[in-house]
Formats: C-alpha cells, structure tokens, sequence
C-alpha cells in the first residue's frame, strides 16, 4: 500500500464527516420549522421562545449556527444537555464504551460463526445442507432485530431462565455478571450480519471455486484443501472485508434498537433517550459519534484491504 | 514397452445432462499419445475438444455422463482412479497448460509461490529447494530476473510472462504427458510465435509426450507429429500431419483448410487503377484519460495515456484498406475516432469536407461511416429484437425507395443470407457467426460509403470467419463501399485488403500494398517480425504442388 | 412478460417468493374485506385467547381479534414500505444517471458525497428525520425513501456505467442517434432489469425498517394495527399471551422472505442471456 493512497483516503474519511456534520446538523436543527419550539414544546410562550431564539441564536444565518457549532465540536465542546444539565461530551463517550464493546464482540462473533458457516455451505454446495443453509439465511436476513430480540427474549430468557432479559453490568465490577448480560444482545445484533456475511462468503466461494485458477490449481495435483484454503478461500475472502465494513453502518443501526431492547446505556440508547426528551444537542452528537465510528471503521477496513490486496494501488 | 502409448483413449463417449436432455459430447473416441510424441487436437468451439482433456484429467463437471470406453495413462485405468489418486497423477504424471495465463494464476499468491507448491506438494522438495529449482526453472524458460519475478504477483507480469510461468510449472514435475489447451490463444501474434518456439525447444528436450489442443490448424501443423480432427464430438480424420493436412480424407478437414487464411490466396478484385481519395487523416492523434484533481492539487501532471500518434493515411473510393496490429497497438482507438467516439486533435477529410471533431459529425457524414465492432454480444442489445436493431438506421436515414420498413429489413436479412424469420428473434438466441452477419447488416442499412470493420471476424470460428468474410468481400462488391478492415491477422488482411498500414505501439508505421509485400517483402522491421510470428500451414505449401 | 414470469417460476426461489408476495398483495388489497372482525373491536371477555374457535390466530390484550389486526395492518406496513422504496429508488435512480450521464469531476463530487451520506446508518438517518419532523406514518414513509436514495443512486450509477460502456451504445453514438434515445431507447431497458431486482430486495430491508421505527414509537401510531407497533405493544403482556407476539414477527418476517426470494428470483428471470 502506498503513502499516496492512504493519504487520499484519509482525505476521503475527512471529507465524509464534513458532509456527516452538515446533514446531522441540517437534518437537527434547519429542517424543523423552528428548533425553539422542538425544545420547548408547543405550550411554549412567545417570549419563552424569544428568548430562547436569542440565546441559541437561532435568528443568526443558518451557516454562522452551522460554523459555530462545528467550531465547538472540533474543540470537544459539544454543549449542555438540556435534559441533564450536563456537558454532552463525557455522557457520550462514556455510552460510546459500551456501544463499541457490543459492536466489537457482535462482529468478532459473527467473523467466528459466519466464516465457517459460508465455506461449509459452498463446499458442499447442491447438497442437503447447503440448502438447509440457503432457507435459514433467508429467514435470518428477513428478522429486524427487535424480532430477534423479542423472540430470544422469549425463549431464552423468559422460557427457560437461562440468561438475563436486559440490563447491563459493567465487565469491570463483574465479569462474568456482565458478560452474561452481553450475550443476548451480542448474539441479536449478529443473527441478521452472520446470515448476509455467511451468504456472501458462500457465494463469492463458490465463484472462486469455479474460476480458472482454482481449476488451474486442482490440475497442478494440489490436494483438494489445499485448493480450497490456499486458493479459493484467499479471493472469496477479499471482497467480505469491504461487505463486513459496509455491515457495520448496519451493525451501528441496529445497537440503537438492541440497546432499546435490552436497556442497555450505550450510544443508541442516548439517542433513543434524546429524542424522546428533544435534547437536540445530545442528539446531534450521538448521531455525529455513530457515523464518526463507522466512517472510522470503513477507512480501517479500507486500509486493510489495500495491505492484502496487492493490486488496489495500481488502479 | 517403448512402444506401448503413454496415453490410450479407447472407445470413450461421454454426453452432458441438459434441461432439454442428454447432449452427446464426444462420440467413441480413439486416440493414443506415444512415448516423446506431439498429437495435435483440432477441432472448433463446441467440437468437444476441451471435454476431452476434462475427462483425461478426471475433472469433468457434474453433468457429464461418461457412457463407455476407457482412459489408460501407461498401465494406469484413469476411469477408475479416485479422486485422492488423482491428486497424485495430476500435476506429477500429468501436467497442463492453459488458454489463458492470467485467469490461471490466482491473482493473491506470488508467482514464485504458485510454482513451489507443485514441486514441494509432488516430489517433497522443501520450500528453499523448490525456491531455487524456481529460480532455476524460470531461467530456463527465458524469464529475465527470475528471483525479482518469483516474487511479483501476476499483475505485475505480462502475458507472456505468465503463460511461461506456467509452462515452467508444468515441466518442472517432470510429467509423462503435458496437455496444452489453446496456450497461445489468449496472446499476442510475436509473444504466441515465442511461447511457441518455447515449447518446442523444451519438448524436443525434455521428450514428454504432448496433446496439443487447438483451434488453428497453422499451429498444429507446424509443432505436432500427428494430428486428429475432432468435428461435434467425433474424430472424423487422424494421421500424420503431412499426410493429412496435404491430401485430407475427410470433407470437414479439407473445409477447416480451405478456411484457414492464406496469404497467397487472394479474395478481392484488384483496384482499376488510383482511385479518388474519399477520405484522409492528416496528424491525428488521441489521448485517453483526464488529470486527476488531487494529482492537479498536488502540482503533479500524470502522463495521459497516447492511443494515436500522429497518423496520416489516406482510403480512396472502394478501396479495403487493411489495418494490423497487435492489442494496444491502437488501431481500434483509430476506429473510435473516425466515428466520433474518442476525441481527436488533428484533421480528418471526408469527401472534401472538413471533420474538427464529433460535432461536425452530422447526418449525412454519419450515414456514410458505419462501423462493425469485434463483438456482437455487445454490438447488439440483447433487450431489442433483431427488427428492432435493423429499424434503427432506417428510421434515422430514411428507407430507401419509401418502401415500408419491414420490407427493408426483410431485404437487409437477405442480404446478409439470414432467413427473414430472424426479425423476431433476440440477438441471444443467434448464433456468433449470425449475430455478426445482423451487425454487419445494420452498417449497410445505410448503404455508407465507407465500413469499418474493427476485428469482426477475432470471436468466431475458423470456417464461420471464412463464410463472414466471404459476405463482407462480396458486399464490398456489390455497395461499392470502401472497408477499413482492422485485424491483428496479418495473412486474413493480406488475403482481402488492397493496401496494408501496420501498425505499432500507436504509430503508423508503414503502408504497403499485399502484392509489394509478397514480392518484395516488408519495409519495416516491425511488419516483418508480425510476418515471421504468424505461423502458416507447413504440410499444404510444401505438399500443394504435388497433390493438385 | 408472460416469458419473465415463466423463467421466475422456474426458480424455487422465484416460485416461492411470487407465492408469498402474492399472498401479501391479496393481504393487503382485501385484507381489510376478508378480516372477520373488527380490527379494533374491544371485547373484555375475550382478552388474551390462544388461536382457535371465534378468533383464528387468538386475542390480544383488549380481545381484539389479531388476525383481523394482521389483515388490516397489511395496508399500513406493507404499502407503506413499498411506497417509500419508490420514493428512494426514483429520487436515487435520477441521481445515480445524472450522475453517470454527466461524468467527470461532478460525478466524481457527487459520488464522494454520496459514499460520505451513506456513513449515516439508515435507521439512525430515519430516526433523525422521523423526530424532527415528527411522529407520523407519512414522516416514516418519507425518512425511509431519503435513507434509501444514496444507496439506490450508488448502484444506479454502476448499473449505467456498466451499460453506457458496452458496444450497443457506441453503436448508437456512432450512429448519430439523439441522447433521448441512447438514454430512453438503448441504456434504460439494460438498466432497468437490475434496479428492479434491487428495489425488490429492499422493499424486504424497507418492511423490517418501518416496522422499527413504529416500534420505536416514531412510525405508525396507536391504534393503527401496524405490525411493528403490534409487537412493541405486545411486549408488555408477553407473559399473559405468548401468540400476540409471535403472530406480527411472523407477519414481518414472511413478508422479508417473500421479498427477498423474489428479487433473487427476478434476477435470473430479468436476465436475457441466461
């Protein structure tokens, strides 16, 4: 990988959440017809809501409130909560903690589950398995996550009182408390990416096991795993880094619901909470955290996929 | 035993599961490959050809039905081997090569990895020993830098590097038989004729038994020491290649050889005289590519990539101007400019009008330039019926005579000997040679004046070439119109055209008419390595005289 | 027509998959017509019935009868999703052509912000434009189609670029064809077939999304029978009655399969060559 293109990939990463800010800032604070009576409600007095226009400035030009906000998210000020009275910032980022846990451990899950998953099914593909395989990745790509959720809960937890509902405990007061309270909401956020990754794996395999190489390879009088783990699986492989990064977005989606669902305190449910409460700044910065995260993620991942793939810098 | 085959394919018959039933494959097929020997395969696409060499190397696909016969190598009953034995026969007694070299190398491994693996997976060497017999082995077969190459991935190699790669690969198991399937198909005119002095030299020294599969008798004829016709699954005619290629027995062989262009076997009239000039390019260059905006920001000018430089030719009324060259030799960007579709700096003249550019290309200049591209799969849009392509032209130029317009398209069919009935059909259910001939058809709706055919004849068979380029011969005839006919086939242009421009590396560099070429010889070193590389049918120029 | 939809039922998915959309269509054009209650009809004495009898599927904890809830809400989710899976594809389809047609930098700009958009997850994306409007089945429908469009013009834009190359289009350029009909005559047919199929497959995501956000209390309101909004009303009363809940996520995830199978299906069926 060259200097260059990690550079202009940075400059992309920049770019994105340049664009991210304006539509999370947009999106929060032009398009309602007036934020003032977002925050306030609409029982509201007009001099209330004066006054409040004054102090947020809100009668300013929208790109000098745009300027003046992003001038205090790049130096860490991301203001008041209202519902709290908080700074915004140390709220965030301690839900973040949690968030990123749950998010790290359902994608180092689902690698675990899927990966295994979509070379069994291509290797035998056409046969019963492959395609007990192929209905239950249907049904698993067709369950949101609060289906998943409930269901689990349902069976899991309320049914035969295996593991706890909801709730949260921090790994570091508890360990092994915490871990448990991690697992169902770790296994709901992954069911629906194991199913998409482990399709994936399956029929980008199969392709590669069809291509001319791995034919080339099976002539050569390599044996068969060899063939299969040395040179399918290295292709098949290449283009699930660019789906698991483009998964993420989904994953960092669905922690919102799954944190709802299991009262976990992380990110989504910040936002969730901000939104019911109109807490416009704490919203604005929890949705600007997630999409930081992802974009962070996918140049990662980018990065990653230059290392492996040796022909991404000549295109 | 030196005289028992290392290969004995007796009886053998294998037909393919369809949705519309079993598809007989290869027909009782007897063929021995003996000891140090060179048998040569021919047949055209769909002829089974391929099917065979699966079936040797026990890696047919799942529809196949092998319905008798037997597969020996030596004394070794392949039918009955298992898979695993295969593992260890594959490779070790039996090596290939394949068409093309850079779908046969996996794109994530180094080549020096891809060419370890067989000799440490067959004959235990270690890792470090195998690396060094690469380096030894990559020498041999001509590679310069064998460690530096060893170490690249195969898009930092070139066609030619990778297929003798591959071939290094093959021959370092030190097999009893080597299959090659087409392996110079997929390359270039001078890196084919190379791959092919290769294989030769490392035959002759090595003695291993070959089956050389292909589609061009020229080729077969001059590596191989027997050569058997294979025609819908059948082998219709074997025997030695003298034998056979100068007094063939059977109609199908002595077909495929009278399709095989020959240089000395004109097609054309010759032009009465000069004629008018229709056309000329004066200067014309093209460049592709535009800068990038970061490289702008950071004050870096990337070179853009040059498809044109500077050519000056000119094409008279009724004249077939041929075009060779190699890929990438720019004669296609050549094409793409004169219709408009690449951008072009220089003049351009067509019938004393002045051409700047795709604007000053209105209806009457582009009723008289018509092109045919390479391939009809992508000529023709495949959500359109074969009516509707034909309408096209007439309904941007006008039916000739007021006639109704599917009439018109009626004629066209005909014209081109397609039966009307194809009106209805989409272009995917023709055949290459058909849909070709409806392509060719949409140029001449407009009845042009000048036809550019970019390499229409590359992705068809040997004896479908010969009929397509009959047709367009006789169209010529008939319209009058002038051809520019671009090819990388040096004896198809010298068989047809009436001037020759050769071209290299972007540049025109030379311009000669067939007659001058035939009697005199070439002018520039460049046409005349083209000349050498192609190969020709040895048996029937040297036997011709006597069998006629 | 007839000859597509002969090779769709070729297919197990293709065949599965038209079943089941088939069914959700009857569903959702009759629905209301063969439920055989009220779907809002209270009856205190029939709370929290387990399937059978009067009430097929049971009742849920006002002794509303849920199989009457499921015909109706049909309308509500089903619709709905498919709606604002139009509204993104044609507002991304114009986009991503644009885009293509134009080229260059612009396409370049374009394309860099549209990959910059998509770092907002679609739910997140919808949930934000769902509370600043306001909670509202039309908002939802309207946060989905804007979550959906860079995605749609992204794969648009490949699909044209991919057409725009081929030699039928240089054929017509060189021709001296007019841009309408390169764009309507040559590049739309090719490009349409793809789009479809990806539109068909997101009208599944655009279900499971719909129903999230009104279960999230930001989509359908109460009373409306929208099958997100049934299970998260469920879920208080999951003790009392195990079949109020499982009947929507049933409902949600046929429907999902029943997209998704016939997308895949379309794809085949869609393509000429195969």
């Amino acid at each position: 990988m060259s200097l260059a293109y990690a550079l202009r990939r940075c400059g992309l990463m920049v770019y994105t959440l340049l664009v991210v800010s304006i539509i999370v800032f947009g999106v929060t604070q032009i398009l309602p017809a007036d934020a003032a009576v977002v925050l306030l409600g609409e029982n509201a007095t007009p001099e209330q809501l004066a006054a409040l226009r004054d102090r947020l400035g809100l009668n300013d030009p929208a790109w000098q409130q745009y300027a003046r906000w992003l001038g205090g998210v790049l130096t860490g000020d991301f203001g008041i909560s209202v519902r709290t009275g908080q700074p915004v910032l140390p709220t965030i980022l301690d839900a973040l903690s949690r968030s990123l846990l749950l998010a790290l451990l359902s994608i180092g899950f689902m690698l675990v589950i899927a990966v295994p998953l979509g070379i069994a099914a291509a290797t035998r593909r056409g046969q019963l398995g492959d395609i007990a395989f192929g209905i239950v990745s249907y049904v698993g790509v067709s369950l949101p996550e609060f289906v998943t959720a409930t269901l689990i809960i349902l069976l899991l937890a309320d049914t035969f009182k295996l593991l706890p509902a909801t709730g949260y405990v921090p790994l570091g007061e508890d360990f092994v408390a915490g871990l448990k309270h991690l697992v169902l909401p770790v296994v709901t956020v992954s069911l629906i990416m194991v199913a998409h990754v482990s399709r994936m794996i399956r029929s980008e395999l199969v392709d590669a096991l069809h291509s001319d190489y791995v034919r080339a390879a099976r002539m050569k009088g390599l044996p068969e795993t060899r063939v299969v783990y040395g040179h399918a699986l290295r292709n098949a492989l290449l283009p699930t880094i660019t789906i698991v990064a483009l998964d993420v977005g989904y994953v960092l989606g669905g922690i919102i619901v799954v944190e709802e669902i299991f009262a976990i305190p992380g990110i989504g449910r910040q936002i969730i909470i901000a939104i019911q409460s109109r807490d416009l700044l704490m919203i604005q910065a929890g949705a600007l955290t997630l999409a930081t995260t992802y974009a962070v993620m996918n140049f990662l991942a980018d990065l990653a996929y230059a290392v492996v793939d040796k022909r991404i810098q000549y295109e | 035993m030196s005289d028992a085959p290392i290969l004995a394919v007796a009886d053998y018959t294998l037909d393919y599961r369809t949705r519309l039933g079993a598809v007989r494959a290869l027909d009782a097929i007897e063929l021995t490959v003996g000891r140090g020997e060179v048998v040569g395969l021919v047949g055209e696409s769909g002829s089974g050809k391929t099917s065979l060499a699966w079936a040797i190397m026990r890696a047919l696909p799942a529809n196949a039905i092998e319905l008798r016969g037997t597969i020996r190598l030596g004394a070794v009953d392949l039918r009955a081997q298992s898979g695993t034995d295969m593992t260890h026969i594959r490779g070790r007694r039996i090596g290939m090569v394949f068409q093309d070299p850079a779908a046969s190398l996996n794109p994530t491994l180094t080549l020096g990895a891809q060419f370890v693996e067989a000799l440490t997976t067959h004959h235990g060497l270690s890792q470090a020993e195998a690396w060094s017999e690469g380096e030894r082995m990559f020498a041999r077969v001509g590679l310069a830098d064998p460690p530096a190459l060893m170490r690249r991935y195969p898009h930092e190699a070139s066609g030619g590097e990778k297929q003798r790669v591959i071939i290094a690969t093959a021959f370092a198991c030190r097999p009893e038989l080597i299959l090659f399937d087409e392996p110079t198909t997929a390359l270039d005119v001078i890196t084919a004729r190379q791959i092919l002095d290769l294989f030769l030299e490392l035959q002759r020294e090595t003695g291993v038994a070959s089956l050389y599969i292909s589609h061009d008798l020229a080729v077969v004829s001059q590596i191989a020491s027997r050569v058997a016709v294979i025609q819908r699954g059948r082998i219709v005619e074997q025997g030695g290649v003298s034998a056979v290629f100068a007094r063939p027995a059977h109609a199908y062989t002595r077909q495929l050889l009278a399709a095989v262009p020959r240089a000395d076997r004109r097609l054309v009239a010759e032009m009465s005289g000069h004629g008018k000039q229709l056309a000329a390019v004066r200067d014309l260059t093209v460049r592709y590519g535009r800068p990038s905006l970061i490289a702008d920001l950071l004050g870096r000018t990337k070179p853009m990539v040059t498809g044109n430089r500077a050519i000056s030719i000119e094409i008279r009324w009724g004249e077939i101007l041929g075009i060779v060259g190699e890929s990438g030799s720019g004669k296609s960007t050549l094409a793409r400019a004169l219709t408009g579709l690449a951008r072009f700096e220089g003049s351009l003249l067509f019938d004393g009008k002045r051409i700047g550019g795709a604007t000053d290309m209105t209806g009457g200049y582009r009723r008289d330039v018509q092109i045919v591209f390479q391939h009809p799969d992508s000529s023709l849009n495949p959500r359109q019926r074969i009516r509707d392509i034909l309408g096209r032209p007439f309904r941007l130029y006008g039916v000739p005579d007021g006639r109704p317009i599917a009439e018109a398209i009626a004629d066209l069919l005909r014209l081109v000997r397609l039966p009307a009935e194809f009106a209805d059909r989409f272009p995917h259910q023709l055949s290459g040679g058909e849909k070709q001939r409806v392509a060719i058809a949409r140029a001449f709706a407009s009845r042009p004046r000048l036809v550019i055919c970019d390499e229409v004849t590359s992705s068809l068979d040997v004896s479908v070439q010969a009929a397509v380029i009959e047709l367009l011969v006789d169209l010529q005839r008939k319209s009058g119109a002038a051809y520019i006919f671009i090819s990388h086939d040096i004896n198809l242009v010298r068989q047809i055209a009436h001037r020759i421009a050769v071209m290299y590396r972007g540049e025109l560099v030379e311009t000669i008419a067939p007659e001058q070429l035939s009697t005199h010889g070439p002018t520039h070193p460049y046409t005349a390595a083209l000349m050498a590389a192609v190969p020709t049918i040895r048996a029937a120029t040297t036997h011709a005289g006597g069998t006629s | 027509m007839s000859e597509v939809l002969a090779r769709l039922v070729r297919s197990p998915q293709g065949a599965i998959g038209l079943g089941i959309v088939s069914l959700v269509g009857i569903a959702v054009v009759a629905g209301p017509w063969l439920a055989p209650h009220d779907p809002n009809a209270i009856s205190i004495l029939a709370r929290y019935k387990p399937p059978g009898g009067q009430y097929l599927l049971g009742t849920d904890q006002l002794g509303r009868d849920l199989l009457s809830r499921l015909l109706h809400g049909a309308q509500s989710t089903v619709i709905m999703a498919a709606i604002a899976t139009l509204c993104g594809t044609v507002m991304g389809a114009l986009i991503g052509t644009t885009s293509a047609y134009v080229g260059g930098r612009t396409d370049d700009a374009v394309m860099r912000t549209i990959d910059a958009v998509m770092a907002i997850p679609s739910l997140l994306m919808s949930l934000l434009v769902v509370s600043m409007l306001g909670r509202s089945q039309a908002n939802a429908v309207l946060a989905i189609a804007i979550a959906f469009t860079p995605g749609m013009a992204r794969i648009t834009r490949s699909v044209a670029l991919a057409v725009r190359k081929q030699d039928y289009v240089s054929a017509a350029i060189a021709r001296g064809e007019g841009t309408a009909y390169i764009v309507m005559g040559e590049m739309v047919p090719n490009v349409v077939a793809p789009i479809i199929v990806e539109m068909t497959i997101r009208v599944a995501f655009s279900v499971m999304l719909f129903a999230t956000l009104s279960f999230l209390g930001l989509g359908a309101q109460p009373p409306t029978p929208e099958w997100g909004l049934m299970v998260s009303e469920a879920r208080k009363f999951m003790h009392l009655s195990t079949w109020m809940i499982l009947w929507p996520c049933c409902a949600i995830a046929l429907v999902a399969i029943g997209f998704n199978l016939l997308g895949d299906g379309l794809r085949d069926a869609l393509n000429p060559r195969t």
